[in-house]
């Protein structure tokens, strides 16, 4: 039979039985081919691709084997009618998934393929973090057990956490791997409640080889969930499984967590991971641009690098940005561009970092008056305080250092150097310094 | 004795047809790639003034949504449950819980590649928000909403009052920008209670009607 015959008929089907919009937009632009019993049905992109296979397959499978001797075969790809990707082939997993699909699924908690070591840009911020969650996927379960990685929002800890989980199904397809973000274990243990299966819920969790869990501080003040998180990760670790949790604090800081918990959750390693610096802001930008079609230079990497400073989240937004506005006014993404296409978001920064807001926030922080910051005092209570405001003034505003060193009492730019100097310093060298200086930073950037 | 006046005045829904873009060209385009699958990143977020437009292209990108057969859901001050599109208006309005629900709702947006539009009034960086949720916002495509020029909302205020099915002497729409609440929301709302007062005393707009409606409007404020 004839292949235009039989794509006719589906084409003719679906105009009359879609509104025009549906038609155009999604089974129009598809290629179709008919080789033997072997369908090749061509989407221009991934989401029309899931769209025809969650809702269009079935109609066009009854027809074609109305139409054909032998069950067809269904080979579905993205692209421009003929070579493309291959997505999936046999028939038997094409009507598996053709099952109405809900709304939206419930989250899968399953291993990111795309969250990988390979892809994890290393700098001096998550070397430490780095190096431990190699270890522990080479060897888990045995060398620290739990891995408890922590640090502020959008700084890769759920990329470290999957990229474990993906290592290990690498090397042991066979090992039981289950990724779960907290709010979905609370549901779940609040579903086994409800329907009274406990056993089952335990039976899951106590035979995992890994258990890679996010952002634990969600189970704060859940004491119900607490403890049943405490028999699993005792359970799992007596058992000699790997557990890796994530959390955007130091243990012993979470509030409303049992003890024994946070006691528990010190017993392996625990390692931060740190906001990004400047050039692993920009080697980050330059790995996420070279997976896109659409690379940029480093100059522009660096722009950027330079204006979003807060997390790798809005980095990533921003870079979106760029991507979208070159392409919207098809012009090769260059520094100017950039500028444009970011100017919105930069204006509503530069608003709000100013080196009276840094002053007010420094002084508050250690309970000095803004006055003292701009006073001749030489103290170290006083002079300290406004080393730390210098510096997260050279790093937060775009003020030369003759001009922060004005707007500190008048005082000479050479001053300015030496206080940047120190604080760097004193950041490599003393952690609760360093952690009280990330602490102010955040809050200004934010 | 006045003239009642039957509630028959045409249907008019936000849709992204009559969304007068201005400045907000580049987002208009892009949502309609998100919406037709054309384009990869599918999670919004638009801040911007009020009045400025954001819940108008929420409403519409839902309404577009559905015209495209995918499940679609717009709320605001709540996070509405399941569907391939979502749209979550005035986030900052959003309570504890719902900031979490949210939060959660973002994370199987993203793995099922439903799509999510978000607004608020200030950047991601500036939203009082919990900082998973708000650095979240930030990660996908981040839009201002530009208010529109003079010019602008005249063209705004003509069309709508097409819509309506009068027509807006050039001289009303002058004064109503000279004289009117600056934000487009207000406008039209005026606009309306114009059309009505019009229809009432079987007249033509005109401007000494519409110092009678702004009048009648600071009596009852």
């Amino acid at each position: 039979m004839p292949d235009k015959t039989l794509w006719d008929s589906c084409l003719s089907f679906f105009k009359d039985s879609l509104p025009p919009q549906q038609f155009n937009s999604w089974i129009k632009p598809l290629g179709f081919e008919l080789k033997g019993d072997q369908i090749t049905l061509t989407a221009p992109n991934s989401f029309t691709l899931k769209l025809i296979q969650d809702r269009f397959l079935p109609e066009i499978t009854k027809r074609a084997e109305a139409f054909l001797s032998s069950p067809p075969c269904f080979e579905l790809r993205i692209g421009k009618k003929a070579a493309a990707t291959t997505v999936r082939k046999s028939p038997a997993s094409i009507i598996d998934t053709v099952q109405p699909t809900p709304k939206v699924q419930k989250s899968q908690n399953k291993l990111n393929p795309l969250l990988s070591f390979d892809n994890f840009v290393i700098g001096k911020a998550n070397q430490l973090a780095h190096s431990a969650a190699i270890q522990v996927a080479e060897s888990p379960g045995t060398t620290y057990n739990p891995l408890f990685i922590y640090g502020g929002v959008g700084l890769g800890k759920t990329h470290l956490l999957q990229a474990i989980g993906n290592h290990i199904k690498h090397e042991n397809a066979q090992a039981k791997i289950y990724y779960v973000h907290a709010t979905n274990y609370i549901s779940d243990v609040v579903r086994a409640f409800q329907t009274k299966k406990f056993d089952e819920f335990k039976q899951l969790y106590n035979s995992l080889d890994l258990l890679l869990i996010d952002d634990i501080q969600f189970i704060a003040d859940k004491p119900g969930t607490q403890q049943e998180f405490f028999y699993t990760l005792n359970s799992l670790i007596d058992g000699h499984k790997q557990v890796v949790i994530t959390c955007d604090t130091f243990p012993k800081e979470i509030s409303g967590m049992t003890p024994r918990l946070t006691s528990r959750f010190s017993w392996g390693l625990t390692v931060a991971i740190e906001p990004p610096g400047l050039e692993m802001r920009v080697a980050i930008l330059l790995q996420k641009a070279s997976l896109s079609n659409n690379p940029i230079s480093e100059d522009v990497a660096f722009f950027i690098a330079k204006h979003v400073r807060s997390n790798i989240r809005e980095l990533e937004g921003a870079l979106k940005r760029v991507d979208a506005y070159s392409r919207f006014h098809k012009r090769a993404i260059s520094v100017e561009l950039a500028k444009e296409a970011l100017k919105d978001l930069l204006a509503s920064q530069n608003k709000q970092v100013s080196i009276e807001n840094i002053q007010k926030t420094v002084a508050d922080f250690y309970r000095i008056k803004v006055i003292d910051l701009l006073s001749k005092k030489r103290t170290r209570v006083i002079a300290r305080p406004r080393q730390i405001a210098m510096c997260l003034a050279r790093e937060l505003t775009q003020l030369s250092l003759p001009e922060i060193g004005a707007a500190f009492g008048d005082r000479d730019h050479t001053t300015v150097m030496y206080a940047c100097k120190t604080i760097e310093n004193l950041r490599n060298t003393d952690t609760a310094f360093n952690a009280n200086f990330n602490l102010l930073n955040q809050t200004l950037r934010n | 004795m006045t003239q009642l006046l039957l509630n028959i005045t045409p249907d008019w829904a936000p849709t992204l047809d009559n969304f007068v873009a201005g400045r907000n060209v580049e987002l208009l385009s892009a949502l309609r790639h998100a919406l037709a699958g054309t384009a990869n990143e599918r999670c919004f977020y638009l801040w911007g003034e009020a009045g400025s437009g954001k819940s108008h292209l929420l409403q519409a990108a839902v309404q577009q949504a559905r015209a495209l057969g995918q499940t679609a859901a717009y709320a605001r001050s709540t996070v509405p449950d399941a569907a391939q599109v979502i749209a979550v208006d005035d986030v900052e309005t959003l309570g504890d819980a719902a900031q979490v629900a949210l939060f959660d709702l973002y994370n199987r947006l993203r793995e099922s590649g439903g799509m999510l539009l978000v607004s608020g009034t200030a950047a991601p960086a500036h939203l009082h928000l919990r900082d998973d949720l708000r650095t979240r916002l930030g990660w996908g495509l981040v839009y201002q909403v530009h208010g529109l020029s003079d010019e602008e909302k005249a063209q705004a205020l003509e069309r709508h009052a097409q819509a309506r099915g009068f027509v807006l002497p050039h001289e009303v729409t002058q004064y109503l920008l000279r004289h009117g609440r600056r934000d487009l929301p207000s406008l039209v709302a005026l606009l309306d209670a114009l059309d009505a007062h019009c229809l009432r005393l079987k007249r033509g707009a005109s401007v000494p009607l519409l110092k009678e409606v702004m009048q009648l409007n600071r009596e009852h404020v």
